[in-house]
């Protein structure tokens, strides 16, 4: 068709304008994307880290006992139902756990800790707290009662390896009990839990201490890959009664929701974005209407009718998004692919960053589907823009616009 | 026979301005088809006023306008442009060809709104550009070709589609004489092989010589109407 032949050389005749929307018009998709995928690798940074080492993805407990942390509340038949649940389809990794809050103290310093009394080969296998230890090493090292402490809680109480801890707490019949650990390793965490509120050690030696035999507050599980966690939810339920599990998004709800605003995020800078654009194109259409006018007028004075000039403009406006939008996609995904494998160090800034819980290196990524989104956004941006100076292009009037036939 | 066209009565006042301008006092003009009519008379007698009348630009403030029978000076703006594309052919003085189009397809446009097909608008257009002596032009931009080619091609695209008649409002005003006499000669020369009809105004009396009717006004009325 002749009009969009028109169309298409129209934008080529102000190759500055034109480059000028185009380059505005790849750098908003960049921006988008790019922000985009950085917002992600943050969250999941951040997600995975929680999840990974502290949270894991379900976690059962006895319905109560996470009110007050009650010694004595533990999961009935909590080894058993473990074992079991082992050879669960979709279980990749399950680990129990001893509760016990307290205070740690040094020679220097005391400190209101979470005791975790941990299974260390299952633990590993759930959170990889293994993977974590930055000095030391892993519960090895140490014959009697070791310790393994977060970094931060290491330097508040100024403890170094091997030195000794006293570690205090309720045990079930209620006294006061004490017992000294050593610091077999320090692990490293960007989750302020691992780095300074938990002290790890081993299940055998609390559960001694404490008196409840083989008793486990809490059982943590790692599912696998594609496995949705309702599903296992249900089927705890099924098989056994009287516990309370949950999911991640149950136990920290505000990762739930955080997750949410993210999703959400990628929409409110596609508006910001894509209202900067909409003026810009606007205004350059704009100018191309009002510097072709008396060219506008004969077109119509020849016979030319106002839905054909509508198309032309629409044209002309569409082919800036829909040649620009290729270069921003791929320039996005190559800057995208490029930090992915990378990564971002945030090393930097990561002080006050790992302070909210984020990781300090990020990997950006991009689902599929925000390529297409961005790229429908941009070109029905494109085409709102074109509204209005289309329209004062029909609006006119070809004597007017000719002056004089 | 009747005329083409067949303005009666018309009257045009400009009341956009402080003071109303009356344009036009009661013109009343009959075109034959196959005249070759020039309007003339001094500036701001009215000529273009007129001519904006009779091509369905404008609307009359008075008066009635038929061209092919159809009165157009009630029709809704979509429907003259409609009506301007199947009947009337212009020729402005100046912008009256796309930039971004070839001469040979700018030749093509009308037939191509009108949705001619492709070998018939490309046959047509190209005997007119031979007939224009510009028939190596024809895949040059406008920009590529002088005031006088540039016009020749607004000639061919206005014959291109064989319409009831060709308005042209100063068709010669930006050339030299000796482009304005060789654009003068063409247009006669159409007449006479395609009995295509012109309406032209002009000031130049080397062009008004060249008519064969000579409709001066003044004033905003006609008061002469000589045919040679
Ligand atoms: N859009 C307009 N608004 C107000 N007055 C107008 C308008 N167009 C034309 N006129 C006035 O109407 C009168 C006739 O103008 P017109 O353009 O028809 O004259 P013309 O014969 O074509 O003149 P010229 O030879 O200079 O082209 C003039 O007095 C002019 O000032
Ligand atoms: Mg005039």
């Amino acid at each position: 068709m002749m009009i969009l032949k028109i169309a298409w050389r129209n934008v080529w005749r102000s190759k500055g304008r034109s480059f000028v929307v185009m380059s505005s018009i790849v750098v908003g998709i960049w921006a988008l994307i790019v922000g985009n995928g950085f917002m992600n690798g943050f969250m999941v940074g951040y997600m995975d880290e929680a999840i990974n080492y502290d949270i894991s993805n379900i976690q059962v407990h006895h319905p109560e006992f996470k009110q007050d942390f009650d010694i004595n509340l533990s999961i009935t038949d909590g080894l058993k139902k473990t074992e079991e649940i082992r050879e669960w389809e979709g279980v990749e990794a399950v680990t129990t756990r001893t509760i016990v809050n307290g205070m740690i103290a040094s020679t220097k310093k005391a400190s209101g800790i979470q005791i975790r009394g941990i299974d260390k080969k299952r633990e590993s296998e759930v959170t990889s707290l293994d993977s974590l230890i930055k000095e030391g090493a892993y519960f090895e090292g140490i014959k009697r009662n070791p310790i393994v402490i977060g970094a931060k809680l290491a330097e508040n109480l100024k403890v170094k390896l091997r030195q000794k801890v006293v570690l205090t707490f309720n045990d079930s019949d209620g006294n006061i009990t004490s017992a000294a650990f050593r610091v077999a390793g320090i692990v490293k965490s960007s989750s302020l839990n691992i780095n300074e509120r938990y002290a790890y050690v081993l299940q055998s030696d609390i559960n001694t201490l404490l008196g409840i035999g083989d008793e486990i507050h809490e059982i943590a599980m790692l599912t696998s890959e594609g496995v949705h966690e309702g599903d296992i939810l249900t089927k705890y339920n099924n098989t056994y009664s009287g516990d309370l599990v949950e999911d991640w998004k149950l136990i920290a709800p505000e990762m739930a929701l955080m997750q949410e605003m993210y999703g959400s995020m990628l929409y409110v800078l596609m508006f910001i974005i894509l209202t900067a654009l909409i003026f810009g194109i606007i205004n350059t259409m704009l100018m191309a209407v009002l510097e072709r006018l008396k060219e506008l007028g004969m077109l119509m004075a020849v016979g030319m009718n106002k839905l054909r000039v509508f198309i032309m403009i629409l044209v002309e406006t569409l082919s800036l998004a829909i040649i620009s939008s290729p270069v921003g996609l791929f320039i996005s995904f190559m800057t995208i692919s490029y930090y992915r494998n990378v990564g971002v160090d945030l090393t930097n800034y990561s002080e006050g960053l790992e302070a909210f819980g984020y990781a300090s290196i990020l990997y950006p990524f991009v689902a599929q589907e925000t390529y297409i989104v961005v790229t429908v956004g941009v070109i029905i941006t494109s085409f709102l823009a074109a509204i209005y100076p289309a329209w004062k292009a029909v609006k006119l009037k070809p004597v007017e616009a000719l002056h004089k036939i | 026979m009747s005329g083409v066209i067949k303005a009666e009565n018309l009257h045009k006042v400009y009341s956009e301005t402080k003071i109303p301008v009356k344009a036009l006092n009661g013109v009343n003009l009959e075109i034959m088809e196959g005249e070759f009519t020039a309007i003339v008379g001094p500036s701001g007698c009215g000529k273009t006023t007129l001519l904006n009348i009779i091509g369905g630009l404008d609307h009359p403030t008075m008066g009635n306008v038929l061209v092919a029978n159809e009165d157009i000076a009630n029709m809704k703006d979509g429907e003259l442009i409609d009506f301007r594309l199947k009947n009337i052919g212009f020729v402005f003085q100046a912008y009256n060809l796309i930039p971004v189009l070839t001469t040979l397809e700018n030749v093509e446009f009308i037939m191509l709104l009108q949705k001619q097909d492709k070998t018939q608008r490309e046959k047509r257009s190209m005997e007119l550009l031979e007939e224009m002596g510009i028939a190596d032009k024809a895949n040059m931009r406008p920009s590529e070709l002088s005031g006088g080619q540039q016009q020749r091609v607004a000639v061919a695209r206005a014959l291109a589609s064989k319409p009831k008649f060709i308005l042209a409002d100063e068709p010669t005003a930006n050339l030299d004489s000796k482009s304005t006499e060789n654009l003068l000669d063409i247009m006669a020369k159409m007449n006479k092989e395609e009995n295509a009809t012109f309406v032209f105004s002009t000031h130049d009396q080397r062009v008004i010589e060249k008519a064969k009717r000579i409709v001066t006004l003044e004033d905003g009325v006609i008061i002469s109407d000589v045919k040679k």
